[in-house]
């Protein structure tokens, strides 16, 4: 068990953080907006934790970045990306759809240019040597173990009280949500604040785990991986997002175990080492097109209620 | 800024806006027939690049499975054009058949289509990549046979020269632009694309077979693709098998900020990104990148439906 924990313990972290990003795009696409930002806060998240302790928090006691600076971090990450996020929402939630989608792409690519471009975020090598609470990656489980359940439950609640309602609303008819009388602009900003909020403290936490941070971090191609945690896993309940998340995540890593099996014929050994990302690809097309609901629908949890439904 | 500086960038602007130009066209067609984004012409705009590379006998480097694998003979740069991205275009046809066909038979949510053709172009780069690896690839210096290497648009006092790739660039792209404006405008099988992209229910009752035309779509769009990712290519080099995919976000700028679905709009849009990043300052050129996208988000909030673009009327 230790040997395992040890040799997967940056996987199992990783799995975790993913589920996480999940539910942080899960939350505008809640009310229906399909927002690829949380890249971009993601980023900004990692960013401020790593400037903050590699060059305001550096006098400590012992050989460990004490873990409550982690969680100051990631307060600051949060607050900051949330009140980004309520500029950047109130311009561009005007926009539906697509329109939305790719305004929010270049939101995070010129984040992304000015991180590239500016001295405190360290340019293309970014920021190196960021400070280790921990002694193994395994021990991060500490910090965001309980920050998954505390976001799922969370987000479980919200789906069940009034706002979370209302954002429900928003998405199967915007018109019709308005005409009684829910402001849907008000709930669209705070969908997409708290799913800033997520990601900027996930992004935090993320900036200890890899140890260093840089513009790689916040991509159109991040933001589209966090788009597939949720599809892949189901759009419609709070946990398609975690299980897409933490399946993707483990798929890659899997796929190259898969290899190490003794008696495969060579050839294969060797497609699913180097090519497994075409299989990953393969997956994610397969995916979509056979489970067009994601993994997780809402029925699986509604069966014993369909029974006594007397509508059917 | 002297006016033959000033010509000189508006010339180079045009010259890459015009390939921003046909390669968006290839998202413009797609979406004006599925309303879609096809996130895997990235990755054809990259194949396009390769397969026109091979064709004129370039050699691959030593990773990959295809280590050192060179075709025994080697066409002359326009024919290899044309084959490479009529070869790029069927591909496009085939990611049609797998990854938009099932989802559209099921009437599946249109932004599972942009997952799937999300995959696709994971699967085409890794697939570059284990085959040939992930080396630089320069067309051979001699591709544009005798031509001379720049030429000269000013007096021999102000010279305004401009790289002859780059004109083979605008000169290859005005011609396919305008071949496709004909063919959507002036045939048959065009005005039953247009058809397709106004209402596809009509057109089916029409007797318009869209199940071909969307595969010709598709043929279309991965041969623009192509033929840009092959402009670009032999203008700088094929930088690896991620070359298309920051092409591919400016790609969707491009559109976006000419309105989505419109092919005049889809040129303008091209040829204003181009114009724009080339009199970005020298001083400021690591922003360059950002340019498109602040440029989108600024264009979005102002008109959401583009420069061209038709508003859609929300219907209850």
């Amino acid at each position: 068990m230790a040997d395992f924990l040890s040799t997967y313990g940056s996987l199992i972290v990783s799995m975790i953080l993913a589920a996480m990003l999940g539910l942080s795009l899960y939350l505008p696409l809640m009310s229906g907006q399909l927002s690829l930002a949380g890249a971009g806060f993601y980023a900004l998240g990692g960013y401020i934790a790593a400037i903050l302790s590699t060059k305001v928090f550096t006098t400590y006691s012992g050989d460990l970045y004490p873990v409550s600076y982690v969680l100051i971090e990631m307060i600051v990450a949060g607050i900051a990306a949330g009140a980004l996020a309520v500029i950047v929402g109130i311009l561009a939630l005007r926009l539906r759809g697509v329109y939305l989608a790719l305004a929010t792409i270049a939101f995070v690519e010129i984040l992304r240019v000015l991180s590239l471009n500016i001295d405190i975020t360290g340019g293309a090598i970014g920021i190196f040597g960021v400070p280790q609470p921990f002694g193994t990656p395994i021990e991060y489980l500490w910090i965001a173990l309980p920050m998954l359940l505390l976001s799922m439950l969370f987000v479980y609640r919200l789906e069940r009280v009034r706002t979370g309602r209302a954002l429900i609303a928003i998405r199967e008819d915007e018109l019709a949500a308005e005409s009684i009388g829910i402001n849907p602009t008000y709930h669209k900003v705070l969908a997409f604040m708290l799913s800033a909020i997520l990601a900027g403290c996930v992004g935090a936490l993320s900036a200890h785990v890899l140890n260093t941070w840089n513009a790689r971090q916040g991509t159109f191609d991040a933001a589209i991986g966090h788009l597939a945690f949720v599809l892949v896993g189901g759009s419609r309940t709070f946990a398609g997002p975690v299980v897409g998340g933490l399946a993707l995540t483990l798929l890659p890593e899997a796929l190259r175990q898969l290899a190490g099996i003794n008696g495969l014929p060579p050839w294969l050994a060797q497609f699913l080492r180097e090519g497994r990302l075409i299989l990953y690809g393969l997956l994610i097309v397969l995916g979509a097109i056979n489970f067009p609901q994601g993994l997780i629908t809402p029925a699986m949890f509604k069966h014993h209620r369909a029974a006594k439904d007397p509508t059917t | 800024m002297d006016a033959t500086l000033l010509l000189q960038q508006i010339l180079n602007g045009l010259a890459i806006g015009s390939v921003f130009a046909l390669f968006a066209l290839g998202y413009t067609l797609v979406f004006s027939i599925l309303r879609v984004i096809n996130f895997s012409h990235a990755a054809v705009f990259t194949l396009g690049a390769y397969f026109t590379y091979a064709l004129t006998g370039g050699a691959f480097g030593f990773n990959g499975l295809l280590a050192n694998a060179q075709l025994p003979f080697g066409l002359p740069f326009p024919v290899a054009l044309v084959l490479g991205n009529i070869l790029a275009g069927l591909t496009a046809m085939g990611i049609e058949r797998l990854a938009f066909k099932p989802l559209r038979a099921r009437g599946a949510d249109p932004l599972l289509a942009l997952v799937s053709s999300l995959g696709v172009a994971v699967v085409i780069v890794n697939l570059i990549q284990y085959l040939v690896g992930a080396e630089l690839y320069t067309f051979p210096a001699e591709t544009y046979g005798a031509l001379p290497p720049a030429v000269n648009f000013g007096t021999a006092e102000h010279p305004v020269q401009v790289r002859t790739t780059q004109l083979i660039m605008f000169v290859v792209s005005l011609v396919v632009l305008i071949a496709l404006t004909l063919f959507i405008n002036r045939t048959k099988i065009g005005t039953a694309l247009r058809a397709v992209a106004e209402d596809e229910t009509t057109a089916r009752l029409l007797g318009i077979d869209t199940d071909k035309l969307i595969l010709l779509t598709f043929f279309l769009s991965g041969f623009l693709g192509g033929i840009a990712g092959t402009l670009v290519g032999a203008s700088v080099s094929i930088s690896g098998p991620y070359f298309g995919i920051a092409f591919g976000l400016k790609g969707l700028a491009v559109i976006i900020l000419g309105g989505l679905g419109s092919i005049p709009g889809a040129v303008v849009g091209g040829l204003a990104i181009g114009l724009a990043e080339s009199f970005v300052p020298g001083q400021y050129v690591a922003y360059k990148e950002a340019v498109a996208f602040a440029f989108l988000f600024i264009a979005l909030l102002i008109r959401p439906q583009g420069l061209l673009g038709r508003a859609v009327i929300r219907k209850v």
